[in-house]
């Protein structure tokens, strides 16, 4: 007869066909097709009988097996947790591209046209509407003792060029209407490719302004802020300086094992994932009302109301999962659009129902297939049916399966199964992949995090991410000329940023370590015997994010430590990480 | 007289400040051929046949043709009747152009062997008047109608589609559509085509694109014509393009190959626009552009200036030679689409007189395109006239009792219609596994004006199903499939039978287009029998009394409420 | 605050012929062949001083050299632009018509491509070709600058259509067939 396990997953629904003859199984098909609906839902059935169809290719099914899938509904969300702030506008440190000149330029700031009554060491202020030929002329027609400036548009070096000897000038200041004048100030610029010495030292400070040691102290935040700078400029204001402030986001409410646990959110993930760890299984969370992550957590409990019937009193979140991440947000106070990379929190949470409606979906199946239809069994034991499918597999046998709504991890030994699931992975990592390069394009987050990058050296070659060079016969197309790009099937697709390759690289692998291994350990921690990874001998990593180009290989090396041989399903030495759940429908049926 | 230095007329900074003085005029030049149609520069008409074959064609000897020259020398011109022809004085032939007893058949018999400077000799003798005059009886068509742009400046496809329902609602025949991304393609199409099918039956769709990927929507049935297949007058400038005429006729070929109608484009002052007008005039270069279409052998033109319509409307007299273009079309027995489509001034008053000479006389299409959404989200940088000159066009064609192929449509029909399209729409994605269409984006395109008031779409998503649909051979059948599977029978039903069309072959004839009841109307069985007054397409009967109608009208029988 | 804006002049002097560059670092103007004389200005009436000035000071701020040529034979700007690309020391230059008109080149591209181009010379002011100037130069130097931002005026077509195609006209007339480039020394002075 013909027998065909369905997978209804998150994102993706599989079906495969087998022809079983007394009790011999032959695998005749597959086939994938996007869920429609929620998961576990009624809406479902379109998405199974479409799936179902197209694997059969023409045959006539006898029976089809469906999983217990239950509505997973997953959110993410993120808080920035700090800010910086510049008072008095005491500093300027946006590190323009092209400043102008190079050394340290000490005197009182005046505005370019009073300069002709200026007295002492002087530090020009230019506005806007200023033309550089101006500006130039002015400061060397003045007669005054001009050591530094300080101007609006990106003129520095063409300013310099035309001064007889050159002085620091820093540029691109957009506010420069906010620079205090008559106060005592500093110009630092360093040579190309170098970085200022004094001004992001606060005894270099300290030297420049006289300061006493209170002084001192009160001031070496802003040499901090200025580390790494190749221009600078520092106003001694009287008590203006620059401040890291943690802003409060509320918190988070952890309930589980019989404990309720509060955590700030602002305490960062590692701090809410210690917490997490302390009421292990996980029996509900709230947020505060007001903020991102009580609002996600909200929206998810509504959606799955809407979906269920459920009460929203009887919805329980079942996981959830932070990550530390910075966004880069601009600085207040600023007055050159100064950018500092604030820390974030990202939290995916997860929320889960026992209440079926598979049963509904089977009836829908049978009806439009004209066969019968069964439900099968729960995902985490099927999967591992099916990764046992894979040559070179034997019990006991883990799997991770990362899908598109949760991470799942399962485990079958001799004595039984058991199962568990844990906060969706692939959208956080996008997430934090788009807001740490400051992207705000999700297609583009998605690109890096699929495909590996390379960048366009000239019209014929690009240097991929590993060094080596690829030539092309054909002129690649304009628009990604001299950029970083992302190496998709289609072609090379252009990110926007100025990073180079590896910073974009290192940001890439970061974000799948932080989400997929972290959260792969935490997953098989709660599924291995007395919750020692040691125990587990052999792990199988299946479902979309097992195709990801990295993943499994970070996922390995996070396991290697613990003496597991990880590797990526390759069910029945056909289908790769896919299908695992519909073969092992199949498989159980007959083994019944 | 004292002269006042420095103080200016209170008078003559209100006529500055008047938006007619924002738009651009220049003075001719006619040895650069920046002139309309007055030009010393333009040759003088002659034709030489030996053998049947045409040796000689407006001072030029074979040797020294263009490809042009050849085309139009081997595949337009009528040989057998050539030489007679032009031996005829133009004021002749001008004058049966314009007296109605003159029947359209006998014109056209006359003008099938005239060479590009003889017809330009004819024109010319002719004013705007008597142009209008010839127009109403040359165009190939009895009965006038009008032409739509449906896009959207985010490429969203459930704005396009609730706009093209509202438009085939009010009156189009054909409905046109462009992309800003190119991949959005597939997607917007048939937005288009299914938001066409509901508005009313037998509306014509076309996705403007590069040629090969708009042959291959036609093709599939998810277009229903192409129109956007340019031609030029100077071999220069159709070189420049990277095509020649013969490379255009077999495109041209390749549609109707298939069943699929088409036409060229082409229009006044692209040339001079593109420095190699070669000394000759704007209309001489566009006649040749028209014998050009003719010669290919395709059904029609559209013309009118089009996108150049900024360079004769700087010039004295361009206008008039716009019109005599539309003229010359219809008199070479071409369907002709007459401009009206692109932002030509800043001044209102302008916009209107210069469509008059079309509208008045009717054409087969008195735009191609007007656009039937704000010109904000026009992505063809903006038409004539959009959507806030609705009820100014439906008030003139009741003020001057002319019928320009629109018609007031009370609201409650409009936002039926455009909720039915968004639903349609939402109902095909669906069936065809597409990104979904949200409740709250078809509740949105019922009411909105532009893409602002959309919510916006995931791009993403959307491309990949777009990519999709390419891959995976959706065609016109597959759409009719879904519409009726979601139970949209009769718009499933009108999109059928639009598509069966192409078996038949009506829409290859000129000037074709379907009624309400897909019955097909062309040159053919709608044939234009003008012979002055009382004869002919008259704006009078059930039409009429349709065209009554406005959004203000006061009751006769009861002056105290509207005309509902 | 502002000090009214100087009046200058721009002179091309004729250097001989135009040789392709050695120098990496360097980024070439290529001028169509009416740019400077008989023209002075563009469509909106800025100098073609100011425009050049612009130019230089956004390669110059950058660090890069400039160097001028002016191309006789064609008015084509794609063309022009990839004239001057190829004899680019970087493979880079900057193309001008005198109506203003612009476009960023790359010699290895097709002739008809180009890296960024600016084809609504009404739009285009003495802000824009400074940072035209600064992006060709960032070309020049291995960077991937962000594209200078591109306006779009849907009445530019009514207003200026049958101007461009005078000026296009005007400047064809001044086209010398066959003539080779030739370099130039842009000289700009202070008028007041």
């Amino acid at each position: 007869m013909i027998v065909v396990g369905v997978d209804i997953g998150n994102s993706t629904t599989e079906a495969c066909v087998a022809s079983v003859v007394e009790g011999r199984v032959e695998y005749a098909g597959t086939a994938l097709t996007r869920t429609t609906g929620v998961k576990g839902t009624p809406d479902n059935t379109e998405g199974a009988v479409s799936a179902v169809r197209r694997a059969l290719n023409g045959r006539t099914p006898d029976l089809v097996l469906l999983n217990e899938a239950t509505p997973v509904i997953s959110g993410l969300a993120m808080e920035t947790i700090s800010e910086t702030i510049i008072t008095e506008s005491t500093m300027i440190g946006h590190n323009p591209a092209t400043p102008g000149g190079s050394g340290i330029g000490v005197g009182t700031t005046v505005s370019i046209d009073a300069l002709a009554s200026a007295t002492g060491p002087t530090i020009a202020v230019v506005p806007a509407g200023w033309d550089f030929d101006d500006v130039a002329h002015e400061i060397t027609s003045s007669g005054a003792d001009v050591v530094a400036a300080v101007l609006a548009h990106d003129d520095a070096v063409l300013v310099c060029n035309r001064l007889r000897t050159p002085i620091p000038v820093v540029d691109e200041v957009g506010a420069v209407e906010k620079v205090p004048l008559g106060m005592l100030a500093a110009v630092e610029v360093a040579p190309p490719g170098r970085t200022i010495r004094t001004l992001s030292d606060s005894y270099g400070l300290a030297s420049v302004f006289g300061l006493d040691p209170d002084q001192t102290r009160q001031v070496s935040p802003v040499a901090r802020a200025l580390t790494g700078n190749r221009s600078a400029v520092v106003v001694r204001t009287p008590s203006g300086d620059v401040t890291d402030r943690r802003i409060p986001v509320g918190t988070l409410t952890l309930t589980g094992a019989g404990k309720t646990q509060r955590v700030d959110v602002d305490a960062g993930a590692e701090e809410i994932m210690a917490t997490l760890a302390r009421v292990q299984p996980l029996d509900d969370a709230t947020g505060e009302p007001g903020t991102h992550v009580g609002g996600m957590l909200a929206q998810v409990r509504d959606t799955m109301t809407d979906v269920t019937g459920q009460p929203a009193a009887e919805i329980r979140i079942r996981d959830v999962l932070a990550v530390d991440t910075v966004v880069p947000n601009e600085v207040r106070g600023g007055l050159a659009g100064e950018v500092a990379l604030e820390n974030a929190v990202a939290l995916a949470a997860m929320v889960r129902t026992s209440r079926s409606r598979m049963q509904v979906v089977a009836d829908q199946v049978a009806e439009a297939l004209g066969c019968r239809a069964e439900i099968g069994g729960i995902e985490g034991e099927m999967a591992v049916r099916g990764a046992l499918t894979t040559p070179g597999t034997a019990i006991p046998i883990a799997v991770l399966d990362l899908g598109g709504g949760s991470t799942d991890a399962a485990l079958l030994t001799s004595e039984g199964s058991s199962a568990v699931h844990v906060a969706r992975a692939g959208e956080l990592v996008t997430k934090l992949i788009d807001s740490e390069l400051a992207l705000d394009d999700r297609e583009q987050a998605e690109a890096v995090k699929r495909y590996p990058l390379a960048k366009v050296e000239s019209f014929f070659h690009v240097r991929h991410e590993d060094g080596t060079v690829q030539f092309f016969a054909e002129p690649l197309p304009s628009h990604v000329f001299a950029r970083v790009v992302t190496m998709t099937p289609e072609g090379p697709a252009p990110v926007q940023t100025r990073h180079t390759v590896d910073h974009v690289r290192r940001v890439r692998r970061e974000a799948k370590r932080k989400v997929f291994a972290v959260n792969a350990l935490r997953a098989l921690r709660q599924v291995a015997p007395q919750g020692s990874l040691r125990l587990l001998d052999f792990v199988v990593l299946l479902g979309g994010s097992a195709l990801d180009f990295e993943i499994p290989e970070l996922i390995a090396d996070a396991l290697a430590p613990h003496g597991v041989v990880c590797g990526i399903g390759n069910v029945h030495g056909t289908e790769g990480p896919r299908n695992a759940v519909a073969s092992g429908l199949v498989d159980a049926w007959v083994s019944r | 007289m004292t002269t006042t230095e420095g103080r200016r007329s209170k008078r003559t900074e209100i006529l500055e400040a008047r938006p007619v003085n924002l738009d651009g005029f220049v003075e001719e030049w006619p040895e650069k051929g920046l002139v309309a149609m007055e030009s010393d520069f333009d040759p003088t008409p002659s034709v030489r046949v030996e053998d049947g074959r045409i040796v000689e064609l407006d001072g030029r000897a074979r040797a020294d043709f263009d490809f042009m020259d050849t085309f139009i020398a081997d595949h337009a011109l009528d040989v057998e009747t050539a030489e007679e022809v032009n031996a005829i004085p133009s004021i002749e032939i001008a004058r049966m152009l314009v007296d109605p007893r003159a029947t359209r058949d006998e014109v056209i018999a006359v003008g099938r062997g005239l060479t590009p400077a003889k017809i330009l000799d004819v024109v010319k003798l002719m004013n705007v008047v008597e142009i209008m005059m010839a127009m109403q009886k040359m165009r190939a068509r009895r009965t006038p109608a009008n032409q739509a742009h449906s896009t959207s400046a985010k490429d969203n496809p459930i704005q396009v589609a609730a706009d093209a329902a509202e438009g085939a609602l009010r009156g189009f025949a054909e409905l046109e559509t462009t992309l800003g991304v190119v991949r959005y393609a597939p997607l917007v199409a048939i937005a288009l085509q299914v938001g066409g099918q509901v508005g009313r039956g037998g509306v014509l769709t076309q996705c403007a694109l590069e040629e090969a990927t708009e042959l291959e929507l036609g093709m599939r049935g998810i277009t229903a014509y192409a129109e956007t297949i340019s031609v030029y007058g100077t071999e220069s400038v159709f070189v420049d393009g990277d095509d020649t005429p013969w490379s255009k006729t077999f495109l041209a070929g390749a549609y109707a190959s298939r069943g699929i109608k088409m036409r060229f484009t082409s229009g006044t002052g692209s040339e001079v626009q593109m420095g190699n007008a070669e000394g000759r005039s704007m209309l001489y270069l566009e006649i040749r552009c028209i014998l050009m279409a003719k010669g290919a052998g395709v059904q029609g033109l559209q013309n009118g200036s089009i996108s150049c319509i900024g360079v004769p409307g700087a010039v004295p007299g361009g206008i008039r030679a716009v019109a005599a273009e539309n003229l010359i079309a219809s008199w070479m027995d071409l369907e002709c689409a007459s401009g009206n489509d692109q932002s030509f001034s800043h001044s209102s008053m302008r916009r209107v007189s210069r469509a008059l000479p079309q509208l008045l006389p009717g054409t087969d299409f008195v735009c191609s395109g007007y656009s039937g959404v704000p010109n904000a989200d026009n992505m063809f940088a903006g038409s004539n006239f959009d959507v806030e000159d609705y009820d100014d066009w439906n008030t003139i064609q009741r003020d001057l009792q002319v019928d320009g192929g629109l018609r007031h449509v009370r609201e409650p029909e409009i936002l039926q219609v455009r909720e039915k399209a968004a639903r349609a729409l939402q109902a095909v994605f669906a069936e065809l596994d597409l990104p979904p269409i949200t409740d709250a984006e078809v509740e949105a395109a019922v009411y909105a004006h532009g893409s602002g008031d959309y919510p916006d779409r995931d791009v993403l998503e959307d491309l990949k199903g777009a990519q999709a649909v390419m891959d995976r051979g959706v065609t016109g059948l597959d759409l009719v499939k879904a519409l009726e599977r979601t139970g949209f029978h009769e718009v499933a039903e009108n999109l059928l039978t639009v598509l069966r069309q192409r078996v038949s072959g009506d829409l290859l004839q000129t000037s074709a287009i379907l009624t309400d009841d897909f019955v097909p109307l062309s040159a053919i069985n709608d044939a234009n029998d003008y012979g002055g007054p009382g004869s002919g397409y008259r704006l009078e009967g059930e039409r009429w009394e349709q065209l009554k109608k406005l959004r203000h009208v006061t009751s006769a029988e009861n002056p105290e409420t509207e005309v509902s | 605050m502002t000090a009214p804006a100087a009046e200058r002049s721009l002179t091309l002097e004729e250097v001989g012929q135009a040789q392709r560059g050695s120098r990496p670092d360097e980024v070439v103007i290529a001028v169509s062949p009416a740019f400077a004389d008989p023209f002075t200005k563009t469509i909106v009436e800025v100098p073609h001083a100011e425009v050049i000035r612009q130019i230089l000071a956004g390669i110059e701020e950058q660090g890069v050299h400039a160097r001028m040529i002016k191309v006789w034979d064609t008015a084509d700007l794609a063309a022009v632009a990839h004239i001057g690309a190829r004899l680019s020391g970087s493979g880079i230059s900057v193309g001008l018509l005198s109506r203003g008109t612009t476009m960023i080149h790359q010699r290895d591209l097709p002739r008809l491509s180009n890296l960024e181009l600016f084809p609504q010379s009404p739009l285009l002011d003495a802000e824009v070709f400074r940072l035209i100037g600064s992006n060709a130069a960032q070309y020049a130097k291995g960077e991937s600058p962000a594209p200078v931002p591109t306006r779009n005026d849907q009445m530019a077509r009514p207003r200026w259509q049958a101007k461009a195609a005078l000026l296009h006209l005007k400047e064809y007339e001044c086209i010398v067939a066959g003539r080779r480039p030739v370099e130039v020394e842009p000289v700009i002075s202070r008028l007041s």
